[in-house]
């Protein structure tokens, strides 16, 4: 039976069919996967599907990322205008 | 300035507070969520010895235990970040900086998905989150739910949730796709199941690890396995059967569960509506590391922990002067292992601090992590130990080398 | 339907604080002092806590532990609080967030 298509990422709704076609078709690492996609790059930092976007590309890689991780960048929550310019609530 | 400040208030940050406030050390804890305890806050188990593993009660303890060593515990906050300036460790929250001189990572696991068509509906959520609903705000997350997933986290929630008078009307695998061969697999999850057998009240189970072990057994044990399912504390579990999708308009009312051959393809024509209204995924934890990343703490990638960990050593210590873990950044393991990685973190930022005489204290606590791992009722990951071996391994091929890897 | 479990066989009762009124979405809804918004609002058998910015699909709870934001709700005007982690007041006013008009989407369709 035909898998349907389903989310992977919910923040920015990527699609499973979406980045395997992206992966297979570019042989991309992680990084890129996700650069290209938005895959791991909305609200909430990655921290849901980040490790089945690295799956992914592990998959098509000959040697695994044993070391390296996708990258993480601060702030590690979101952060309002408001309190990044010290204003007020 | 404090000398320790400990993000997370779980077990491992909260023993680890306790035991460098005893030592006369300023301590700080730091954690988001609105009370302390972790992932420890939501746990409840039977213990082989018929007494409960009480997941609030622990952590009321260990909150009491490090408040009254003199540690100050600051809920709700959110670390935004962590940064080091010269000798100091610096501490973003969206109110304050803090500076410290020993920084403890005790940020826990996340929940890895399992992702199923239909799986953003609002009552789809993670099983972590059915249990916090309603061990530790007791809420019932619905009625009558399906948990997606088939492995000890899942059957462990699955008790909690049914012992609250909710009912579980299956755990299930989720249909194969690239992504969770090895959790939608019927054979490759039976093994895994085979090795918390002696937890699975079922005699099924419990024979069949004994006459399973062959591999051709396991074939057999697959294919005849009933395709009712076996019933595990009265919840029919399936693996011969998968979620192909989660049903539902605005919000969950159902799921399509399907027969799948042995190997986890699904058998045309087998589908059958499910009513419910709430799904659990139950995709396993892996360790929440962001913190030690943006840090710039080298890591390993070890299956047998769950994911990426940051490298340490039996001490606590990281690659990064003055930065510690402990707890399930460390690796997937129970509430027990993180108190008592917390101990020995605890002792080695005092000792490191320039508290004298605690290196017999740190060898022991340290033999008192392994007793604790031997002891576990089960593991969430069976190769555990060796898992810790890479680690250990990794650190010490890492110490050798002139430039850090 | 949703409900608040109140004899439970293993644990103890929880201390629930006073109740407190609240609006959801202009909608005034009872729930206990301290407790999680998520909490309250389950047990008003809401679900719905946000439509997705795209695509406007609705959205509920998933992590419930702060990891995922999916729960993220405008509480007294401050955006983008997760309704999981943040303690019920009383007469806090709750919005949901709906879609916005972004054009994202489109640009990635032709980018990737």
């Amino acid at each position: 039976m035909k898998q349907q298509d389903f989310l992977v990422c919910r923040c920015e709704e990527v699609t499973y069919n979406e980045l395997m076609e992206t992966a297979s078709r570019t042989g991309c690492t992680a990084r890129e996967l996700k650069l290209r996609t938005r895959a791991g790059m909305g609200y909430c930092g990655g921290r849901t599907c980040r490790p089945l976007v690295q799956q992914i590309t592990q998959k098509l890689e000959k040697a695994p990322h044993t070391r390296v991780t996708l990258k993480y960048q601060p702030p590690v929550r979101p952060i309002s205008f408001g309190d990044l310019g010290g204003g007020e609530e | 300035m404090y000398d320790v400040i400990i993000i997370g208030a779980g077990p491992a940050g909260l023993s680890a507070a306790a035991t460098t406030a005893n030592q006369g050390l300023e301590v700080l804890v730091v954690d988001e969520y609105m009370k302390a305890g972790g992932r420890l806050l939501g746990q409840l188990y039977e213990e082989p010895d018929g007494t409960y593993w009480n997941g609030i009660k622990e952590s009321n303890h260990l909150y009491e235990r490090a408040n009254q060593s003199g540690a100050e515990i600051k809920l709700g906050t959110s670390i935004l970040n962590i940064e080091k300036s010269g000798d100091v460790w610096l501490v973003y929250t969206e109110k304050d900086t803090y500076e410290t001189s020993h920084l403890l990572l005790a940020t826990g696991a996340a929940e890895s998905p399992s992702p199923v068509p239909g799986w953003t509906l609002p009552g789809v959520m993670s099983v972590g989150a059915a249990q916090v609903m309603t061990n530790v705000h007791r809420v019932k997350p619905g009625k009558r739910g399906v948990i997606i997933g088939v492995n000890p986290l899942a059957a462990v929630i699955a008790s909690e949730l049914q012992m609250a008078g909710v009912e579980v009307t299956a755990l299930t695998l989720p249909q194969m796709n690239g992504l969770n061969e090895e959790a939608a697999h019927p054979k490759q999850v039976m093994n895994q199941l085979l090795h918390v057998a002696h937890m699975a009240p079922s005699a099924l189970i419990r024979q069949g690890s004994k006459w399973m072990k062959p591999s051709i057994m396991q074939d057999l044990g697959i294919t005849f396995y009933p395709k009712s399912g076996f019933k595990m504390w009265g919840i029919p579990v399936h693996l011969r059967k998968a979620v192909t999708e989660i049903l539902g308009d605005e919000k969950v009312a159902a799921v399509k569960l399907a027969t799948v051959k042995p190997n986890g393809d699904v058998i045309e024509g087998t589908e059958e509506i499910i009513t419910c209204d709430f799904v659990c995924i139950a995709g396993g934890l892996y360790p929440l590391t962001e913190l030690a990343a943006v840090a710039g703490c080298p890591f390993y990638l070890v299956d047998e922990l769950g994911g990426y960990v940051p490298l340490h050593n039996e001490r606590m210590e990281t690659a990064l002067d003055g930065l510690y873990v402990a707890g399930n950044i460390t690796g997937i393991e129970g509430a027990k292992v993180a108190i008592a990685q917390g101990v020995t973190a605890g002792l080695t930022m005092a000792s490191n601090h320039g508290v004298q005489g605690l290196k017999d204290r740190i060898e022991q606590s340290i033999e008192e992590i392994e007793q604790t791992r031997d002891n576990a009722p089960f593991h969430f990951h069976p190769d555990v130990k060796k898992g810790k071996q890479i680690v250990q391994e990794k650190w010490e091929e890492m110490m050798a080398a002139e430039q850090p890897l | 339907m949703s409900e608040r479990i109140t004899d439970h066989p293993v644990l103890d009762p929880i201390e629930r604080k006073k109740e407190v009124s609240f609006l959801f979405n202009g909608k005034s809804y009872k729930g206990y002092e301290g407790e999680p918004i998520a909490a309250a609002l389950l047990a008003n058998n809401i679900r719905t806590l946000r439509y997705h910015e795209e695509s406007g699909s609705p959205r509920g709870i998933y992590c419930n532990i702060g990891h995922c934001f999916e729960c993220r709700v405008t509480v007294n005007e401050k955006q983008g609080l997760r309704a999981c982690l943040t303690p019920l007041k009383e007469g806090m006013e709750i919005q949901s967030s709906g879609m916005l008009p972004t054009p994202v989407k489109e640009w990635r369709e032709t980018h990737v």
